[in-house]
């Protein structure tokens, strides 16, 4: 059982590096792949992560990857996996800002600012699984079809035990999740202001 | 239409979690109860008339008083060390009782604390012949990493605890990345009183990439056989927090204290309710430099931060013990800096006041350069009137000591005498 679950998260991290790599060379190159190119290099990449290396290594490449960042959220996965892996639309703008104000709430308390912890809502609260299926049945009528996905799919990871965590907020949150939107928000905020200095100075009169 | 096949599965997911909250286990109360022990004890062998609850909690007190000892059988507490194991730093002692009347040692040993090299080490105390065995490897970093399936950088603070099914659990610190702030807590299983040893098992007890958990206390048990686990956070903040363990897996947690000046939290459990938990004093300058409490008054759910205890704590380890008798125990040093004093307190009865009953060890009079660091007690009782303690022995050895139920109450009956030992913050105590 025990073996089996760090087999899939191991599987599951391998992906994920394969994915932030490609997400990179897209990044780095400013150009799309073909699908079919992004498929195949996943999977080469994967494959590396994941098999021992021999060498002077101890581990598989993404052992040393996981002791750093542990298993990571299945909305932060699924996201990143659907966004390099599948023909996507832009993650909307108001999630990333939701997530944002959850995360600056949230960390603070859990990590030690006072005697509260919202952190214990995650291990067994029906109001707390109340409010993040709320949050998804948000993003639904909101437009984003594929954030329900995500996050029924987190709910039942949790169900399933997954993951080592018993707590449902490390299945739908987690700091790299939380640093993107906050990274990605600034960058949208400073492409929009850009864009409106630009049209002004194409529409400025002579 | 695929925007409603998503709401069904949400819808779905839903039911499967509210399914999955109920075969959550509801919070349960302490086991660990000094009263259940205490009235179970004075109807067996101190018949009394029908006295008030106060009366009643003065009982196993009265019942020690009553009974003086013989002083030529008193055993002198007997000092030992824990076999060397030929590393230059050893640190972290505690103990277990096994199932045969031995205890069983663990400590970490290495080149230095939070190097690569350090493996925990483990060693049983034979109680008839007073000697230990030969040290043995329970994990080193590579086993831990392999079992683990992660990057680990080094070992700390093993923790033995005796779960609801007879089989011996071991919790110990790992760190990936930084220093023992980045730590976590895993755990290991063994089937056969600690000769062999399942492969580790990570507990997830924190958001942030579940770093910054240690653990240095023993474990209470709940009513239904679950652990509750004294753990604490020493990064952004440093406080105690009580986890839930079930097996390998936190399935709950609460917090002791906040800020960043508590931790390493021993906890006192009082009744099936109400517990008292101090801790490790880590403050900064201009602060008392005196033990942190908390109370819980529903089975650790809830924590309220209470008056400090008065006993001088140099941001440094603390154990406690409660006997069956109610005497009660802390071991620590009870100076504001460094760690060269370390002495034994034993709790006045019905009161909060605590007594030096022995000067384990004292270098306070000697040149700084040439203090040695006595420090990490910890206490443990092998059938619940007798006592062992280890503790760090200037980062060389750790040293065992072990008390004798009849001289405990020797010192129990001499404390409570019209003249009064030293008290917790004074430097001499008995020898």
């Amino acid at each position: 059982m025990i073996n089996w679950m760090q087999t899939l998260a191991l599987i599951e991290l391998s992906i994920t590096c394969g994915v932030v790599i490609v997400w990179f060379i897209h990044l780095t190159i400013n150009k799309f792949l073909p699908m079919a190119m992004r498929w195949i290099l996943v999977l080469i990449l994967a494959n590396v992560f994941f098999w021992p290396m021999g060498l002077s290594l101890e581990l598989p490449l993404v052992g040393y990857v996981r002791g750093v960042t542990g298993d990571l959220s299945v909305v932060l996965t699924l996201l990143l996996w659907s966004a390099v892996m599948l023909p996507s639309r832009p993650v909307p703008v108001g999630f990333r800002v939701a997530l944002i104000c959850i995360a600056l709430m949230f960390y603070p308390l859990a990590l030690g600012l006072g005697m509260f912890d919202p952190y214990v809502w995650g291990y067994g609260s029906l109001g707390f699984l109340i409010g993040v299926v709320l949050f998804a049945l948000v993003c639904g009528l909101l437009g984003w079809t594929k954030g329900v996905w995500i996050f029924a799919i987190a709910i039942i990871a949790w169900a399933g035990h997954w993951h080592e965590s018993a707590n449902l907020w490390d299945y739908v949150l987690d700091p790299l999740l939380a640093f993107w939107a906050l990274i990605t928000c600034i960058r949208i905020l400073f492409i929009r202001r850009r864009n409106k200095a630009q049209s002004g100075y194409l529409f400025r009169p002579g | 239409m695929s925007r409603v096949i998503a709401f069904c599965f949400l819808l779905l997911a839903a039911v499967i979690g509210v399914l999955h909250l109920d075969t959550r286990p509801a919070w349960a109360p302490f086991a660990d109860s000094l009263a259940a022990v205490v009235e179970e004890a004075v109807e067996e062998e101190l018949p009394l008339p029908a006295s008030s609850p106060k009366q009643a909690a003065t009982k196993p007190f009265n019942k020690l008083l009553a009974k003086p000892i013989i002083e030529s059988s008193i055993a002198k507490p007997h000092a030992t060390w824990l076999p060397d194991t030929d590393a230059p730093s050893v640190h972290a002692a505690s103990l277990i009782a096994l199932k045969d009347g031995g205890i069983r040692a663990f400590w970490f040993a290495g080149s230095r604390e939070g190097a690569r090299d350090v493996v925990i080490n483990s060693a049983v105390f034979d109680s008839r012949s007073s000697l230990w065995t030969a040290p043995t490897v329970v994990i080193n970093r590579v086993d831990a990493e392999k079992g683990l399936a992660r990057y680990i950088a080094k070992l700390g603070n093993p923790v033995p605890s005796r779960m609801s099914d007879g089989r011996l659990q071991l919790f110990f610190v790992t760190v990936s990345i930084g220093g023992w702030a980045g730590s976590s807590i895993s755990t290991i299983i063994s089937d056969d009183e600690g000769l062999t040893w399942s492969q580790p098992q990570r507990l997830i007890s924190s958001p942030l990439l579940n770093i910054s958990t240690l653990v240095k206390s023993p474990a209470l048990t709940f009513s239904d056989g679950r652990l509750g686990l004294p753990a604490y956070h020493e990064w952004i903040g440093r406080f105690g927090e009580f986890l839930r363990v079930d097996a390998a897996q936190v399935i709950d947690k609460r917090r002791m204290s906040s800020g960043r000046g508590a931790i390493q939290p021993v906890i006192f459990t009082n009744s099936p309710q109400d517990a008292a938990a101090y801790f490790r004093q880590t403050r900064k300058a201009g602060l008392p430099k005196i033990i942190p409490a908390s109370l819980t008054s529903d089975a650790g759910q809830t924590w309220q931060v209470s008056q400090d205890l008065a006993i001088a704590n140099p941001n440094a380890a603390i154990a406690g013990l409660t006997l069956k008798n109610g005497i009660r125990l802390l071991a620590l040093n009870n100076i504001e800096v460094g760690r060269a004093r370390l002495v034994l307190l034993m709790r006045l009865p019905q009161s909060d006041q605590w007594q030096i009953v022995q000067t384990l060890e004292d270098d306070e009079a000697l040149p700084n350069d040439q203090r040695k660091e006595f420090s990490y007690p910890y206490l443990m009782s092998g059938d619940g009137q007798d006592v062992h303690l280890a503790y760090t022995w200037d980062r060389k050895k750790i040293r065992h000591v072990h008390y004798s139920s009849a001289w405990l109450k020797r010192e129990y009956q001499q404390l409570s005498a019209p003249t009064q030992a030293p008290d917790a913050n004074t430097k001499e105590g008995q020898p």
